[in-house]
């Protein structure tokens, strides 16, 4: 499955569209986490478990968008695009939505 | 002992209202999404159109505002220790954004299709400021086109 | 680009799963956690406690203490009881501190131990003493808490625990006044042993001080005795082991240390 974020795919024709297909999670750090962050706003540098965490996050809602458009029939999700919005204290939710077209 | 007895009834009252609300929105949003299925919502801009054929483009903003429960909160808050999935919002911000969306195909009457959509997602409430959740808002917002027949 | 209008089926934006379940699940993580935790902090401030100077806790009680005795001290009858509590304190313990007495004017049939070495005996008590024996058993039941460092315990253990839930959970939550309660309930049952173990020290003091235990026994076959039924409740959630129970295990510790009755010294006159 192709994911893009322009209009069409290079090299090949879109033939159909199914319309907008998304994927979103939730993820919440654990205790142990803030805990490390907020040590390592003393001595600054990188937060390796958020990277972690947001990394999955993405993985895991682009996989929900894909199954999504492989229900539908498409074989490329195009236009995509991300948002992130903080939904409660210390969770942030990750959310992946584009058009399901197929092409040929 | 009265404490607690007021917590475990607002955690009853928001687990059983805020699941037989969340049941019924559910249907509701089902029911009109097959009804609207014909009208595309895409967030592709570059369509094959017949400019000769246009009628007018015109945005069209759907949005809506979804609360969270009692016991949804509170499950946030153990989830938070924990970490993982924090599965008690997901539908929340679900039904938020499939409402916005259908609103906002519902504003475009006679539309054939709708084009560059968007959905932004945000916080809103007086709680939001202390980082709890107060509410969630969906915005969905897109160009839509009427042809000619 | 053709549309072809197609329904997903299925929503999988969202986890089919239970939430009651969750919610057990987690809640009862967490409890599981908290309860771990208490333990450890258990054996931590055992552990402490006896290395505490009696010097710093008197330096604590300074501020403590205006707020716990309040303003309404008998003085007149604080001074009289004094020299007891000193002779009974000289000759028959080894405490590391001065331990003082306050009489407060209420009607109460209690008497408590409190940092930095004062008694404070409710005249409701007093009321009921009718020999010096009895009131020092009352007085060296105290000093055994003392000896013990019971009322450090009680103190150390609960507000570090409070600490750790207003860290994790926030001041305002709703979960920390949860754990407040159930707090309250458990170190009520730890200090039944403590009370045990200050009626046996009360017991040693007073063979110490007058040859025999008598006061001891009649005291409390006369507070199981009395109208105070509401004493026989449900024993958990009071602080005191109840009457019937706690007369049982004086006999038992006398009868094993060979303490027997005698007679018993009258108080003076104006008490």
């Amino acid at each position: 499955m192709i994911i893009t974020n322009i209009e069409s795919i290079p090299g090949k024709k879109i033939v159909e569209h199914y319309g907008l297909v998304s994927g979103s999670t939730i993820r919440a750090k654990h205790i142990g986490r803030d805990f490390m962050a907020g040590l390592k706003n003393i001595v600054g540098g990188e937060l390796k478990g958020y990277t972690e965490l947001l990394q999955e996050s993405r993985a895991q809602a682009t996989q929900r968008m894909r199954t999504t458009a492989e229900q539908l029939g498409a074989n490329a999700v195009i236009n995509v695009r991300f948002s992130t919005s903080s939904v409660a204290q210390g969770a942030a939710e990750l959310y992946v939505y584009g058009t399901a077209v197929r092409y040929e | 002992m009265g404490d607690l007895v007021f917590f475990l009834i607002l955690l009853g009252m928001g687990y059983g209202v805020g699941t037989w609300t969340e049941k019924r929105h559910y249907r509701s949003i089902m029911e009109r999404e097959e009804q609207l299925l014909h009208l595309p919502a895409i967030t592709a801009k570059k369509v094959e159109l017949d400019n000769s054929k246009v009628e007018r483009a015109v945005l069209v903003v759907g949005s809506a505002v979804i609360s969270v429960d009692y016991f949804k909160r509170l499950l946030a808050g153990l989830r938070n220790i924990f970490g993982g999935t924090v599965k008690s919002y997901e539908t929340l911000l679900d039904r938020a954004r499939r409402e916005a969306l259908l609103r906002m195909k519902e504003k475009a009457h006679g539309a054939s299709m709708i084009i560059n959509v968007r959905i932004e997602t945000s916080t809103i409430g007086k709680r939001a400021f202390k980082g709890k959740l107060g509410s969630i808002e969906a915005i969905a917002y897109g160009t839509a086109i009427k042809m000619n027949s | 680009m053709r549309f072809i209008p197609r329904q997903s089926s299925g929503n999988v934006n969202v986890t089919k799963t239970s939430a009651i379940r969750e919610f057990l699940i987690l809640a009862g993580s967490l409890l599981a956690i908290i309860l771990i935790l208490y333990l450890i902090l258990g054996f931590v401030i055992e552990m402490v406690i006896p290395h505490l100077s009696p010097r710093l806790e008197q330096a604590m009680a300074v501020n403590l203490l205006p707020r716990i005795v309040g303003s309404e001290t008998d003085e007149a009858k604080s001074r009289e009881l004094q020299p007891l509590l000193d002779r009974l304190q000289e000759h028959c313990t080894k405490l590391p501190y001065h331990c003082t007495i306050k009489v407060s004017p209420s009607p109460q049939i209690n008497a408590l131990a409190l940092p930095g070495g004062t008694i404070l005996i409710f005249s409701g008590l007093l009321d009921r003493v009718a020999s010096e024996n009895e009131l020092a058993f009352v007085l060296g039941h105290e000093m055994g808490h003392f000896a013990h460092r019971d009322h450090l315990r009680g103190l150390g253990r609960g507000l570090v625990f409070m600490a750790i839930s207003t860290a994790l959970f926030g001041p305002h939550s709703q979960i920390n006044k949860l754990a407040a309660r159930f707090l309250n309930l458990t170190e009520l049952s730890f200090s039944r042993r403590q009370e045990t173990s200050a009626d046996h020290f009360a017991l040693e003091v007073l063979h110490c001080a007058y040859g025999h235990v008598g006061g001891a026994l009649t005291f409390f076959e006369k507070l199981a005795a009395s109208e105070h039924s509401r004493y026989n409740k449900i024993s958990f959630f009071s602080s005191h082991p109840l009457y019937p129970e706690r007369l049982h295990e004086l006999q038992a510790y006398s009868r094993q240390h060979g303490f027997g009755s005698g007679k018993l010294t009258p108080l003076p006159d104006d008490l």
